[in-house]
């Protein structure tokens, strides 16, 4: 924006003549604009919907209380059409609508996580001919509409209501990320959608789910069981003290605060705590003060983002503590292409391993056998496949697409899923069913070493060093 | 300009304004509820470009700042909202946006320029980052929920911001205000030598336009349930005014609005129909229209409309009125 | 407590990257006049093929960056040679331009991000090369990044020799300093123009290249790195290069600074300094 002196005067006399057009805007050209841009948005606004149907009465006159709960004080009449559509057309499958972040930060996530599962688990249901619905007796295929969200919580929560109010969407799958589900939650809620999440969980969100019937949880975490295993192993092996670094957001936080109880319960002193922000390059200051500390433990609760560096410092720095604790991370495929056999002793977040039963070891081959191995997730997967598989099953079992039918059977019925007996208490969950908590990379693969009765191997306690070239 | 006379053409363009407020005004009794939202989400972008061109527009001052005075009306909201009534934390979120400018502007009088555009930009990281580490550190919070508005009155109020916005602007730029931030947009220190309060000029319109861009979050705020730092003070608020602007023309007064309104239903478009190829259609746009749009929209109306006027004029017309344009 | 010089040498480490990278952008901007928002992306796409190349190919990444850095360059070469010659010509002001092509190369960024979703996935991605630590009187550093800083160094050094003693060097310092008269010099400010712009992508690309050594990278990685560019070639001048070049590393320095102490902090800093930087001296360290 600067100028050269010599052209300066040049300048002026051209934006000058420039001006004199644009600077007297008279009146009539005001209302003229305004007119035709008025016009204009009222003509797109027309455009998508060429018939408005009859209005739609949603009194949503909802009333929050002080804490994060939203209570509903007036049930408004019908909101959404639930089921069967009230035209002629004969139904003839069941269209699942779902805000997902394709583009922006969160596509790394989205994609890796919920994605693969959604995309062959559909596949197979519809192999078969689909789900069966009772009362309509007859097979529905599933038919996915997916819209992009780029990453952001408002326009998740515009394409939510679009694909319930316009769209109609039968059912409604869930958006990406934990802060997106606390989003979402409420407005499936309130319209009476069932929602059955898939990645994200936080310890927060025990508290609403009770204002929130409609809303069901699979992923595990920290106090949902994690950390509490996690202590107990440790507690046993010996372990007197932690240094715990965590990613200043909300699921930092909630793993660190989790830990400073968990961890004095068992015996185990924590030496000092650090916060990264998300955006954190250099992690070796934060390494180097964890090997100064001394501590038995070391505990990164962050995102691949940060727990790939602090792996990478970790090796260069040598720092070896007796236990190395990741979160999210630690349990994908590509922590292990990334680094190879170094990351022996590694101790993350899990859920299953293809050794425990042949249905685990048939669900591995589905979602993993000829495809490369960074896709691999052996926390999430198993609980959002168990998710669908739970959500089918209340299909089935409720006999219709009334949301609220089906709410009520995943609320109350157990359910047989590849993790076993699976069922939601509190719209959790069970952790009776988590067929795992805590895993261990030995000899190239994330064995479940907690809890342990449903261990697949022993826990390997020191870590052995890192390797050095 | 003759004020006085008011021709038959003046009168069917007020009417025709009239008929489109009112038919504004009905919306959320016949149209469907969707539409509605669309068109809250696309008022909120048409607030935030036509508030940046208030100020940067004249004055040649590109501004990045938006993002945080949107997200200080976001944080109004989310804090305030469950104590006080909607229209108060509305008004409180834009003061609280404008307080927020007079600081940062007067930080700012000697920049120039690229500095400026880049100073304003910093302060969105600035103010995000201090935020997350206050919250962790100090109250403790992980998120905030922001309370819940039917969509109904989400759209009266931004309606209402609209247009309150549409005549500021519209105000601005015809009195002398507008002519004296013109003049600091040709020549600053000319401007000042001819007695303009420079200073005071530049700094109160900066206010003033940030006022609207607070007042849209703190209203938008309540359709998004939920937020934390990182989603209130997104960088990406910043450059889309910008952008829309820009797409849609300087040169005119309904340029920017046209912008923001193409923009924003292009992009519901896009991720709704094409959502895989999202970010690839919506750049390439962007590449075409800045290079073969340079004067935007704006631009392109003008050829279009000149063109129009060379064919009617070739046709006999009887006594046709001189648009001498 | 940690050293002093442990702060330092960790900061230097990672001011190395950031050097390169405000480098690439200075360039562009020093003389090109392109705000090259999409700067990151040049970075990202270094980064990603670096990736690709050894875990497909086992292709060492120090070799990469011969493949990378030409590459980009030529990419970079033929996007101003199309797109930002002719927006320079339909613009009426250097400042118009600027602006224009700011919006162009946010274009830019929205596309070439796209893309490498389309070619890779937006999955993270990472490789583990020299990671071992390596013994300096006392203190522990990882061997990838002392290989990064001294890359980082010989290039830059390469460059500014190139910017002082050849006439291409010399042709480009003229036409930052007044396009015009270089112009009437005899100088072909078209051609400098777009070497620039090249020269800048490739120093991002290499960048991109030298950052998957120690990091994990992904398609949406770049924003954040322009956006240190920016702060960094603010830091050190805008137009200077050898500024760019000291404010990497001043930059470096502080964040592990204030890493040491208290890492919420960080970016913190970087702004406050940032701010204060343009409110007090906003030409810069070197800046003219």
């Amino acid at each position: 924006m600067s100028e050269n002196g010599s052209t300066e005067l040049a300048e002026s006399e051209n934006k000058k003549e420039e001006r004199m057009s644009t600077k007297h805007l008279t009146r009539r050209e005001f209302i003229r604009g305004a007119a035709l841009t008025g016009a204009g948005l009222v003509v797109a606004a027309c455009a998508p919907a060429p018939t408005p149907p009859p209005p739609q009465v949603v009194k949503e006159t909802v009333v929050v209380a002080g804490t994060p709960q939203i209570v509903e004080k007036i049930i408004t009449p019908t909101p959404v059409p639930t089921a069967v559509p009230t035209k002629a057309a004969v139904k003839d499958k069941i269209v699942v609508g779902m805000s997902r972040p394709l583009s922006g930060p969160l596509a790394q996530i989205g994609d890796s996580a919920f994605k693969p599962i959604y995309e062959t688990w559909v596949k197979e249901v519809n192999d078969a001919g689909g789900i069966q619905v009772k009362e309509l007796n007859k097979k529905l295929p599933i038919e996915l509409k997916v819209y992009d969200d780029k990453s952001d919580v408002g326009t998740m929560t515009r394409l939510t209501e679009k694909l319930i109010v316009e769209d109609k969407v039968d059912f409604l799958w869930p958006g990406c990320g934990t802060s997106f589900i606390f989003a979402q939650a409420p407005i499936a809620n309130k319209y009476g959608y069932v929602l059955v999440t898939a990645e994200g969980g936080a310890t927060s969100i025990k508290d609403m789910l009770p204002s929130l019937p409609y809303v069901f949880v699979t992923l595990s975490f920290s106090d949902w069981y994690q950390l509490p295993v996690f202590a107990d192993l440790m507690a046993e092996k010996g372990a007197k003290t932690a240094f715990i670094a965590y990613i200043a957001d909300l699921h930092g936080i909630e793993y660190s605060g989790v830990a400073g109880i968990e961890f004095p319960k068992k015996g185990i002193n924590i030496l000092g705590v650090k916060s990264l922000p998300p955006d954190i390059k250099d992690l070796s200051p934060v390494i180097k003060e964890a090997k100064a500390s001394n501590a038995d433990i070391f505990c990164c609760f962050a995102y691949p983002d940060q727990i790939m560096p602090a792996t990478g410092t970790s090796m260069e720095l040598g720092y070896n503590p007796k236990a190395w604790l990741g979160g999210p991370g630690v349990n994908f495929g590509f922590y292990a292409t990334t680094f190879g056999p170094a990351i022996e002793g590694v101790m993350g977040f899990t859920t299953f391993s293809a050794k425990q039963s042949a249905t685990a070891k048939a669900l591995a081959d589905k979602l993993y056998t000829g495809k490369p191995r960074e896709l691999q997730d052996w926390w999430g997967h198993p609980l959002y496949w168990a998710g669908l598989e739970m959500w089918k099953q209340a299909i089935e079992k409720a006999g219709t697409l009334n949301q609220e039918k089906i709410r009520d059977v995943l609320t109350k019925e157990h359910f047989n899923t590849v993790l076993g007996d699976t069922w939601f208490v509190n719209g959790l969950l069970a952790k009776e069913s988590h067929t795992g908590e805590i895993g261990q990379w030995q000899k190239d693969q994330f064995e479940v070493v907690g809890p342990k009765n449903k261990a697949t191997a022993a826990l390997v306690y020191p870590k052995p060093a890192w390797p050095t070239k | 300009m003759n004020r006085v006379r008011v021709s038959l053409k003046q009168l069917l363009w007020l009417g025709l304004l009239g008929v489109v407020l009112i038919l504004f005004g009905l919306g959320p009794r016949y149209a469907p509820m969707y539409t509605i939202i669309l068109l809250t989400a696309i008022f909120m972008y048409i607030i935030l470009t036509l508030s940046w061109v208030i100020f940067s527009g004249p004055t040649g001052y590109v501004s990045l700042a938006p993002a945080a005075f949107f997200g200080v009306g976001i944080y109004t909201s989310a804090i305030l909202g469950k104590a006080l009534p909607l229209l108060i934390v509305v008004a409180v979120g834009g003061l609280a946006s404008s307080c927020l400018a007079l600081f940062a502007g007067g930080l700012t009088l000697r920049l120039k320029g690229i500095y400026f555009a880049i100073f304003t930009f910093g302060l969105v990281e600035l103010i995000k980052n201090l935020l997350l580490w206050w919250e962790i550190h100090f109250t403790g919070t992980r998120g905030r929920f922001v309370i819940v508005v039917d969509y109904a009155t989400v759209y009266y109020v931004m309606f209402a911001i609209l247009v309150v916005l549409i005549l500021t602007a519209y105000l601005i730029r015809r009195s002398k205000f507008g002519l004296a931030l013109q003049s600091i947009g040709d020549n600053e220190q000319a401007a000042a030598h001819i007695g303009i309060n420079v200073t005071a000029l530049k700094v109160v319109t900066f206010a003033v336009s940030a006022f609207f861009t607070g007042a849209a979050g703190a209203i938008m705020a309540t359709r998004w349930t939920y937020i934390d730092p990182y989603i209130a003070f997104n960088p990406l608020f910043s450059f889309m005014p910008v952008l829309m602007a820009i797409f849609g023309g300087l040169g005119q007064f309904y340029g920017p609005i046209i912008g923001a309104t193409i923009f924003g239903y292009l992009e519901e478009l896009l991720i709704t129909r094409f959502p895989y190829y999202y970010m690839l259609l919506f750049g390439t746009i962007m590449v075409v229209a800045i290079l073969y749009l340079p004067n935007g929209l704006v631009g392109l109306i003008q050829k279009v409309t000149a063109r129009l006027r060379v064919l009617a004029r070739s046709q006999p017309a009887p006594a046709a009125t001189s648009e001498a344009k | 407590m940690i050293q002093v010089l442990d702060v330092v040498i960790a900061g230097l480490l990672l001011g190395g990257l950031y050097a390169l990278i405000a480098m690439g952008l200075s360039l562009q901007y020093g003389v090109a006049r392109v705000l090259n928002v999409s700067h990151g992306e040049f970075i990202m796409l270094g980064g990603m093929t670096t990736w690709m190349l050894y875990s497909g190919f086992h292709i060492n990444p120090l070799l990469a960056v011969a493949i990378c850095g030409p590459g980009a360059f030529l990419l970079g070469f033929i996007l101003h040679r199309t797109m930002f010659k002719r927006l320079l010509a339909l613009s009426a002001s250097p400042g118009i331009f600027e602006s224009n092509s700011m919006l162009a190369s946010f274009g830019l960024l929205f596309i070439i991000q796209n893309i490498a979703f389309m070619i890779w996935g937006p999955e993270i991605r990472g490789y583990s090369y020299l990671a071992f630590p390596v013994d300096l009187g006392g203190a522990l550093f990882g061997a990838n990044r002392l290989v990064t800083l001294g890359f980082a160094i010989a290039i830059g050094l390469a460059f500014y020799t190139f910017l002082a003693r050849t006439r291409m060097g010399k042709a480009i310092r003229a036409a930052a300093q007044d396009p015009v008269t270089a112009g009437l010099l005899g100088v072909d400010i078209n051609l400098v123009l777009a070497l620039c712009f090249g020269f800048g992508a490739a120093m991002a690309s290499i960048a991109g290249v030298l950052i998957s050594i120690s990091y994990p990278v992904n398609a949406t990685m770049g924003l954040e790195y322009t956006i240190i560019a920016i702060i960094v070639v603010v830091l050190g001048g805008l137009g200077s290069i050898p500024g760019s070049f000291i404010g990497g590393f001043v930059l470096g320095i502080v964040g592990s600074i204030v890493t040491s102490i208290e890492p919420g902090l960080a970016l913190v800093a970087y702004y406050v300094i940032f701010m204060l930087l343009l409110l007090v001296k906003p030409t810069g360290i070197l800046g003219r």
